[in-house]
């Protein structure tokens, strides 16, 4: 067993928090909400302060923020129907291009790991590619209408260019692109949840994603690309990927959000009943029939909905989570 | 899957309400006076108001296509309304309501039938039942003549015709953004019309940013739907009202655009289209009968207009498989702007080959820039461009669907295991081998003088053009999400 040690509260938004995500090197970190600012938090000293505050990008609610893979951009995807890319150039942070093209609201915003793609989806049902054209110009690449519900959350492959993205038909989608007429297409649809899948996230070769849902499970799916060893059929040539282990009774209520940590390999969730909880592989795990445990659950993390938690990129067993409460918390995890 | 094309997918949906619910048209309810309030149950068949006299089904609200043109609400649940209005079961019951009439020699309510054939579902079939396309248009002829029709016609005419009004209409948009004269100037680029799916979302998007840019030439669809049931009512002695006129056409939203208010004529108490069927309608209606396409003994193409038959039923226009406007109106505008013959159409991909872009050059300088782009992802960055005032062009051929018409929603999908952009390359390769139809010659100049009155005229103006409209975003509470 572990325990997360609580290090900072941080206060400053006004309202519930949708979103936080490190910068790439792990020394700060964006926060998003209802108040429709973002601020930019970095440590000084050894206490984490706002540095930054960004607040005429958006009109309605931001619903999460991304950092490019480079750190020199951070975009954000608000209820406001559009997407908002902020660069530090020239020191300051400015919007320098506004995404439009969503009907509605923006429920997430993703980077692919070469920064040069940036994936979007919406209340619309739709998922968008964009692609970087150089000079602060973002060219629509793709807009796939894959999901048959509202998308809740995209997430690009750690090492290439696949998007997977998680919605409330209860389904994962997998969308790669056809070299044959630069056209962006479903590969794989993940079905297995029972209700809104509501966040996925790769581990750190991409070989696996974890996806938590309404139906208060969490799920871990496995690639099998075609000529795989176990002999799993790949109609159409494409990577097939399968349920291998479903973590069910240990949420109470809907989970919001999961983070599986590139560095230590620890699952945590954010979670409707206020908790964050820290799953670990169990030593004798299986390649196809691995086994999770839970290791610490944090009761009362926060006094409301717990709405995103994300480990930091460098520091191990760093977490940061936020929620509906108006906190942000930045906990360490302790083996 | 759905056989709109992809701009027409975007939706505004909620989590937690299906799209019949959010449909916000209002609906008069007759109300009978009663002392307590109505008590209203569901059951299985439907929802019930209990009264005094006991229960009585509550009337089903019936939404017409108008309804959701007119809707900046939901634009998918149109799909359903479709099945009442515009659908194969809709026609085979006209067209045998008809035939039964006929066969008990009424003269009252029997109607000419007569049915209008794009090239696009022709490729299409031609493939799919192994046919050469001109073969394919002749079973269709006999397919839709066993059906009852009275006349089938090919789109010919009106292609032609779109393309000299479409060329025309630039040529003094052109001429009008140099003159430097304010007044009257319509912004440029000119955006060609022709795709509804483009026109739909432009409008009820985009609104009245996008609209005075697009041509307002109509779509050969409506052009030919103004010959069956002005040119041909005449020359046939016939009401509008008592010609039914199908078009055949190779996407769903064609249904829409037949749909539209501005394609009713009040006094002829009659709509220029009254039923557009898809390739893959005729597919299923083909199956269903368990009767393929060459099965039907092959028929002509009939060829009201003033000349004699063309060699052939089938024709291209230029070579993008959307009815040639970019390539058309080039070639046209080189020469009568700048006197500069083109014979080879050279284009340049830009970032995928569904967005591509040709210049001209006079005197060292580039005078004309065109593109053309298709599908929406194209259609979204030609906007964006246009918004941050980046769009370099002075045309642009937009289609809804990528690779164009040829692509259409409503297309015959291709077998299992064959990607479809396979199967366009197959559908494009017999498309370049049609005829290549001159919209200059007898028919048209014929239709122009004798029936158009000429070639700028009022009447010209007036049948061969439409308007657009804005769609206004709806502010309701009902529509507030969280």
């Amino acid at each position: 067993m572990g325990k997360l040690a609580l290090e900072h509260t941080l206060q400053g938004h006004k309202g519930r928090i949708w979103g936080v995500s490190w910068h790439p090197k792990g020394n700060a970190f964006a926060s998003c909400g209802e108040d429709k600012t973002i601020r930019i938090w970095s440590l000084s000293g050894s206490t984490w302060t706002t540095k930054t505050i960004l607040s005429d990008g958006h009109k309605r609610t931001i619903r999460e923020i991304s950092w490019s893979p480079c750190g020199q951009y951070l975009t954000s995807a608000s209820f406001d129907g559009t997407t908002a890319i902020w660069s530090k150039t020239s020191g300051e942070f400015e919007c320098i291009a506004t995404l439009e093209g969503h009907e509605n609201e923006v429920k997430s915003v993703s980077w692919s790991h070469s920064g040069s793609l940036l994936a979007t989806c919406s209340r619309d049902k739709s998922v968008w590619i964009w692609e970087l054209a150089g000079d602060d110009e973002f060219d629509c690449a793709a807009v796939l209408n894959s999901h048959t519900q509202d998308v809740k959350r995209v997430v690009w492959h750690p090492k290439k260019e696949i998007l997977a993205s998680a919605s409330y038909d209860n389904t994962i989608k997998m969308y790669a692109e056809n070299a044959a007429d630069n056209d962006w297409y479903s590969t794989a649809t993940l079905e297995s949840h029972t209700s809104t899948v509501w966040s996925i996230d790769f581990d750190a070769d991409g070989e696996r994603l974890v996806s938590c849902s309404d139906d208060k499970t969490l799920k871990i799916w496995r690639a099998y690309p075609p000529g795989n060893e176990e002999g799993i059929f790949t109609p159409d040539n494409e990577t097939v990927w399968k349920c291998v282990c479903t973590i069910s009774g240990e949420h109470s209520r809907v989970i919001y959000d999961v983070s599986w940590c590139k560095k230590t390999g620890l699952i945590a969730t954010a979670c409707g009943d206020d908790a964050i909880r820290i799953f670990k592989e169990d030593a004798n795990s299986q390649k196809n029939e691995p086994t999770f445990s839970m290791i610490t659950s944090e009761d009362k993390a926060h006094l409301q909905d717990v709405n995103a938690v994300k480990w930091n990129p460098s520091q191990e067993g760093q977490l940061i989570s936020c929620s509906d409460d108006g906190t942000i918390k930045l906990w360490k995890f302790i083996e | 899957m759905s056989r709109f094309s992809g701009a027409l997918q975007l939706t505004d949906l909620d989590d937690f309400i299906t799209p019949s619910q959010e449909c916000v048209k209002p609906v008069p309810i007759e109300k009978t006076k009663s002392k307590t309030g109505a008590k209203i149950t569901i059951q299985g068949d439907g929802y019930y108001e209990e009264t005094e006299t006991g229960k009585q089904k509550l009337q089903k609200v019936e939404i017409t296509l108008q309804d959701c043109l007119a809707c900046s609400g939901c634009i998918t649940s149109a799909e359903g309304v479709l099945i009442t209005q515009q659908s194969q079961e809709e026609l085979l019951r006209v067209l045998q309501e008809n035939k039964a009439l006929k066969t008990q020699n009424a003269s009252e309510g029997v109607r000419t039938i007569v049915v209008t054939i794009s090239p696009q579902p022709v490729i299409s079939l031609a493939q799919r039942y192994n046919l050469k396309p001109e073969e394919a248009a002749k079973h269709l002829s006999g397919y839709f003549r066993s059906l009852g029709a009275d006349y089938v016609l090919n789109t010919k005419i009106a292609d032609d015709l779109a393309l000299l009004e479409c060329r025309n209409e630039f040529v003094e948009r052109f001429r009008d953004s140099k003159s430097g004269d304010a007044a009257g100037v319509t912004p440029m680029p000119m955006l060609s019309s022709s795709c509804p799916g483009w026109v739909c979302y432009a409008e009820k998007t985009h609104g009245n940013f996008i609209l005075p840019y697009i041509a307002t030439t109509r779509s050969p669809q409506q052009i030919m739907g103004v010959l069956v049931k002005q040119w041909l009512a005449r020359k046939l002695d016939c009401a509008a009202e008592r010609i039914y006129h199908v078009t055949v056409m190779p996407c769903y939203d064609k249904k829409l655009e037949a749909s539209r208010e501005d394609f009713y004529s009040d006094a002829n108490n009659s709509r220029d289209v009254d039923c557009v069927i898809t390739s893959i309608e005729i597919e299923q209606m083909l199956i269903s009968a368990d009767t393929p396409l060459h099965t039907y003994t092959p028929s002509e193409i009939d060829w009201p207009w003033h000349s004699g038959t063309p060699e052939a039923s089938v024709w291209a226009h230029e070579f993008s498989t959307s009815g040639g406007y970019s390539d058309h109106v080039f070639k046209y505008a080189a020469k009568e702007l700048f006197d500069e013959n083109v014979e080879v159409l050279e284009y340049k991909n830009l970032r995928n080959p569904d967005f591509r872009e040709i210049t001209l050059q006079h005197d060292g300088q580039v005078v004309l820039k065109f593109a053309i782009a298709n599908g929406f992802r194209n259609i979204q960055n030609l906007v964006q461009k246009l918004k941050r005032g980046k769009a370099p062009y002075d045309f642009v051929e937009v289609m809804a669907c990528p690779s164009g018409c040829i692509n259409g929603g409503a297309q015959v999908r291709p077998p299992t295991g064959v990607p479809i952009h396979e199967l366009n390359q197959q559908l494009e390769e017999l498309y370049k081998q049609l005829p290549k139809s001159k919209p200059e010659n007898e028919d048209t100049r014929q239709i122009y003088n004798k029936f158009f009155d000429g070639a700028h005229t009022d009447k010209a103006k007036m049948l061969l053009h439409t308007s657009y409209h804005a769609v206004e975003k709806m502010n309701t509470a009902l529509n507030i999400k969280w």
